[in-house]
């Protein structure tokens, strides 16, 4: 079984099948042909359309084969024309009858399956026709008083029954022996009605309207509906599908141009899609097999389609789905497991066996589960809220103070903070900031700067030393990454005790705390040593001024904490390390630490490793630490090269996205107000006029808004509870516009429910 | 990771939910069913969701939701197998009597109908750039529809329309806050042939031509894409993307890299490597969620299950737990490996069992 075609010369409006589904007749404006079905072509066997009979107005709207007899067909015509064709063996085939009984288009035709000879019609003139093609003339005229009937079928369970579907959304089902009037009439559809299909077995009559549904209804007794397939157009044709009780083949009137099979069990997504067509189907008709059908299109195609070609749409129904949100709960919804549940019910069933086995049993309900489709939803939410990191990160950021002190005092304080929290590495990490930006850092940077521009001698030096200094912050820029990444896989349990005691402000070259907390950086130390070693005496050939200044802050640190002697002599601190080989070099130089100019200092510029630590916590996702350090920083910001504002922005914009996530809005107008980058602070200030209008003659307000320049009356600006002119703000009820002083509706709305004016109104106040 | 608590929620959609979506402040969360319906749900006091809101959203099966930024209201965006993608608001009806008023409901503002095949996926753009929509469609088409007046969502101008060679299935958005970053979309194929080449593509607005240009095909995935999601981008130089594939959860990093060509042509060219690679589902992966901060990736899969993975210093990922809908707890691979460390593995507790319904409703 194949899928293929045959194109036509126009489009084809209708196809049937003869009594053995081995030739099918399609039927067109300019196409009216019989073929041979063969097993992987469509074989022409004639070609009616070159008949002497065809008059030129001749459009094929609709046609039907006899079941009881091969030789004959008939056709539906624009025109009105119902023609009777013989397709006899010895010869060209002849226009048996041709009916011109109807005043306008023939919709359908139709022969009873069992009587021979016998068909019926329905026109867009609202009657049917019922043939005897051995008679000239209609035998019966059935009256339907509709505008036009779409569709007629007899119906395979009833002889004398058959049924016709109108433009007015009704279905009437009629008794061919009582042409006065109909047996039953009931309104299916809010749209005109394109076509029904009794049902092969069951007592269903399915029916497709312009609502865009296809109704299955159950004729027994009173019609009643049994299931709605909800499409995305206008549905023109249906065809049950032969074997499964359950599927129906579609095909739309507009915009779909693929064939779609249902299960009418699940009328939300196709069983199978059929998209060979380029433009609309206009009919489908079943091989007889439940696997093969063939469709006409207006696309002037003839079509051959295997079942097995078609798309399963709901293959791609994605059966899952998941999401997170900022609290760490998770949503998952998944398809509810059927095989599982089949053998749930199968043990129940052992209560209640009978009915059970038997549905188990039942050929179609083994076929698939497809229409068995549903999901249930699952909600997890962490119950130890206190260790999830979004608690945390609301906690850090309720606390974390971001200006109003010191640099120093800052970093020292949400250091606290981030320990409380347990983000000891963070905490870490505040304490260097602190301290590489304390005071002194900064006093040290300013006079440097001063010096340079005063003095024109050795500071040239000063700068020359310059490209070097950033080579060696990168450096321990690396021991720094290295040592945040091992605390966050460690959990680093080790520095805990070590850091409990507060770190002396501004002790830059002897923090104590610093020298115990980077043991572990012990093998990089090696080679920052030599570096350091290194640096210096290179100094020394240049300007032997520059010692002088690292004595000069060794005097100033003495007075508050131990001397550097108290430490054993290879200590791991980086920094100490660094500062005491710049004294051991200098030391031989006594003579000169009167003479130097106290104002000049070997800074090591730490920039480019606190922009380097940034990255890293942003890479990390914790944009929160970047961006509060950043602002802490302050003004000190100035000295962090090679950091682009674009960058900043970025971190800013990521914080306060984050904070709005959490309705933190206090902090996070707080971080827009903190911020340096004018795309940043003004984000608040967007959009933030009201403009008023006078209440008496709705003029704009321009002066005040309790004052209107024209009328020079204020009778809008009052208080309904003091009867004052609100200069302040005005606050007023959007259900009654009453309103007045915020305190006064709020003490009035605490008690009351009713607007303060005695209007009547329930107000709103929140 | 902490221990979780589960609970079954009374959904009633009548056929598959086919998404569930969190909104940004991660208090309301809205569904999408086969049935065409669209319900949301609002967290009440007692941390329990309840159903505000459901309604009929389309013609056939709803195969997305979304939502806006709060910035632009309460408003969803749905993708449907009846061609079209919607923009619905909420607002507050002005219903008659004193109890009523501040009801809310849901309105439809557009429906946007340029698709001629089942519209896949859709996503609104970040906000920075205004109010955007990217759908992506079978027919292979990813279209941006831009409304903009942001007070009025029934108006969508069709921007781009950008042609890919696949039926395409999923859709994402570079969503990087910084303006160094042009805009980015990078969508998936659900095309079952594994001859074709790569499933996934990257995209990026280009300022000199106006246009979306392919940056990359992603050659080594070849197997079919259900789901993809770009990480939240915070404030990193990379950006992460996350895969769901037939086979497994793939983690890729994206790095624009700086050279003389970039700067000449004007787009971004990336260097893009593939940091984590998981087939924990042992089979189809169906959907990746990311965290707010882009640090814990979600994923689902044949398997029942939703997993975790976790990073681990810069570019290293680890699974860390994996949660099943009835309760049971799911051991990973890598948890039953460190039993021992048991204050680094996810414990789980039972709740009552919970089972899936066992009634099948026709």
């Amino acid at each position: 079984m194949t899928t293929f075609c045959v194109s036509q010369e126009g489009p084809v409006n209708a196809l049937a099948l003869n009594r053995d589904n081995n030739q099918v007749a399609i039927g067109g404006r300019n196409v009216f042909k019989v073929y041979q079905i063969e097993d992987d072509k469509f074989r022409e066997v004639c070609n009616l359309r070159n008949s002497k009979h065809l008059n030129s107005g001749f459009s094929c709207n609709d046609v039907a084969w006899s079941l009881t007899d091969d030789h004959y067909l008939a056709t539906a015509a624009t025109n009105g024309h119902v023609c009777v064709w013989n397709l006899s063996k010895t010869g060209r085939p002849t226009q048996e009858q041709d009916y011109q009984d109807h005043k306008r288009t023939v919709n359908k035709v139709n022969f009873h399956a069992t009587e021979p000879f016998k068909l019926i019609s329905g026109s867009q003139d609202g009657t049917m026709r019922y043939f005897d093609i051995r008679v000239p003339a209609a035998v019966t005229i059935f009256q339907s008083n509709t505008e036009s009937i779409r569709d007629v079928q007899f119906s395979p369970h009833n002889a004398y029954m058959f049924c016709a579907v109108s433009d007015n959304g009704s279905v009437q089902l009629w008794d061919v022996r009582k042409p006065e009037k109909f047996q039953q009439q009931f309104t299916a559809h809010s749209g005109p009605v394109f076509a029904c299909d009794w049902h092969p077995e069951s007592p269903w009559l399915a029916t497709s309207s312009r609502d865009k549904t296809i109704k299955v209804w159950d004729l027994t007794a009173k019609p009643t509906l049994e299931y709605t397939i909800h499409t995305i157009a206008s549905i023109g044709h249906v065809k049950w599908r032969p074997q499964y009780k359950f599927h129906i083949a579609s095909c739309a009137l507009v915009i779909d141009c693929s064939i779609n099979v249902w299960d009418i069990r699940r009328p939300y997504i196709p069983f199978a899609s059929f998209t060979e067509h380029k433009d609309i189907a206009s009919g489908v008709v079943w091989k007889g097999d439940p696997n093969v059908f063939l469709s006409s299109g207006r696309d002037s195609t003839l079509y051959h389609h295997s079942f097995s070609d078609g798309q399963r749409p709901a293959s791609k129904a994605n059966p899952q789905g998941v999401s997170l949100n900022n609290r760490g709960e998770v949503i998952y919804s998944r398809k509810i497991n059927y095989v599982m549940s089949n053998s749930n019910s199968c043990s129940q069933n052992s209560l209640s066996k009978a009915v059970g086995l038997m549905r188990k049993t039942s050929t179609t309900q083994a076929v698939d589960n497809f229409h068995q489709a549903s999901s249930c939803i699952y909600a997890f939410r962490p119950t130890n809220s206190e260790t999830e990191e979004s608690s945390v990160f609301l906690d850090l950021a309720k606390n974390y103070v971001l200006c109003g002190r010191t640099v120093s005092e800052l970093c020292e304080r949400n250091s606290a903070i981030a320990k409380q929290f347990g983000k000891h590495d963070v905490a870490l990490t505040w304490k260097i900031m602190g301290t590489m930006y304390g005071e002194e850092f900064v006093q040290h940077l300013n006079a440097s700067s001063t010096a340079l521009e005063e003095s024109t001698g050795a500071p040239v030096n000063a700068e020359e030393q310059a490209p070097d200094t950033p080579a060696a912050a990168q450096f321990s820029g690396g021991d720094e990454e290295t040592e945040n990444e091992d605390q966050v896989d460690n959990a680093f349990p080790n520095y805990l005790n070590v850091r409990d005691g507060c770190l002396p402000r501004g002790d830059f070259f002897f923090g104590e705390n610093e020298l115990d907390v980077e043991l572990d950086g012990a093998p990089m130390f090696m080679d920052y040593y030599q570096y350091g070693r290194f640096n210096p005496v290179e100094y020394n050939e240049i300007d032997w001024t520059l010692p002088i200044e690292a004595f000069d802050i060794r005097h100033e640190i003495l007075d508050r904490s131990p001397p550097p002697e108290h430490f054993p002599h290879h200590s791991p601190d980086i920094r100490e390390d660094s500062s005491q080989t710049v004294l051991q070099v200098e030391e031989p130089q006594p003579g000169m630490l009167t003479v130097g100019t106290p104002s000049k200092k070997l800074m090591w510029d730490p920039s480019s490793i606190v922009v380097d630590t940034l990255q890293y916590y942003s890479a990390l996702g914790d944009v929160q630490t970047t961006a509060t350090i950043l602002i802490v920083l302050g003004d000190s910001r100035k000295y962090l090269t090679g950091l682009s504002e674009a960058l900043q922005e970025h971190w800013l914009l990521g914080y306060i996205d984050l904070l709005s996530r959490y309705k933190m809005w206090n902090t996070s107008t707080q971080v827009i107000k903190l911020s340096w980058l004018p795309s940043v602070s003004q984000l608040n200030q967007q959009s933030t006029t009201i403009n008023t209008n006078c209440g008496k003659c709705l003029k704009p307000l321009q002066r005040a808004g309790w004052l209107c320049d024209r009328c020079h009356t204020s009778e809008y600006g009052l208080c309904s509870v003091c009867n004052q002119v609100v200069k302040g703000t005005y606050v007023w009820c959007q259900g009654c516009s009453h309103g007045g002083h915020i305190f006064h509706m709020r003490n009035w709305m605490s008690d009351k429910t009713t607007c303060a004016t005695g209007c009547g109104h329930v107000c709103e106040y929140n | 990771m902490s221990e979780f608590e589960i609970q079954e929620i009374e959904v009633n959609h009548r056929n598959l939910i086919q998404k569930v979506a969190f909104d940004q402040c991660g208090s309301r969360m809205a569904t999408c069913s086969n049935d065409r319906f669209v319900k949301v749900w609002d967290k009440n006091s007692d941390g329990d969701w309840t159903l505000t809101s459901s309604w009929k959203a389309h013609s056939a099966s709803v195969w997305k939701v979304t939502w806006a930024h709060p910035e632009f209201g309460h408003v969803l965006a749905t993708c449907s197998f009846d061609r079209t993608a919607a923009v619905w608001e909420e607002i507050v009806g002005d219903m008659p009597g004193p109890r009523q008023r501040g009801t809310r409901h849901w309105v439809g503002r557009t429906h946007l109908v340029d698709s001629r095949t089942s519209v896949t996926d859709v996503k609104f753009g970040p906000k920075a750039q205004g109010l955007l929509l990217a759908t992506c469609s079978a027919e292979g088409i990813i279209r941006i529809y831009e409304a903009p007046d942001v007070m009025n969502l029934s108006q969508w101008t069709l921007q781009h329309e950008v042609q890919c060679k696949l039926p395409l299935s999923c859709l994402t958005w570079n969503p990087s806050l910084s303006r160094l970053h042009p805009a980015m979309i990078a969508v998936g194929s659900d095309d079952t042939n594994m001859n074709i080449g790569g499933k996934v593509f990257v995209y990026e607005y280009s300022e000199n031509s106006r246009k979306w240009i392919k940056l990359e095909t992603i050659s080594n995935i070849t197997e079919p894409v259900h789901d993809i999601e770009f990480a939240p981008n915070l404030g990193r130089s990379l950006h992460i993307l996350a895969v769901a594939s037939n086979k497994d959860v793939k983690i890729l990093t994206l790095s624009p890299v700086e050279d003389d060509q970039v700067a000449q042509s004007g787009l971004t060219k990336l260097d893009i490597q593939t940091v984590g690679q998981f087939d924990d589902h042992g089979g189809t992966v169906w959907r990746v969620c990311w965290n707010v901060t882009g640090t814990l990736l979600t994923s689902t899969g044949d398997d029942g299950c939703v997993r975790m993975f976790k990073m681990h210093g810069i570019n290293l990922w680890k699974p860390v737990a994996a949660l099943k809908g009835d309760g049971t707890h799911v051991p990973t691979a890598a948890e039953a490996a460190r039993s021992s460390q048991a204050a680094q593995t996810a414990r789980y507790i039972k709740l009552g069992s919970i089972q899936p319904n066992r009634e099948l409703r026709h």
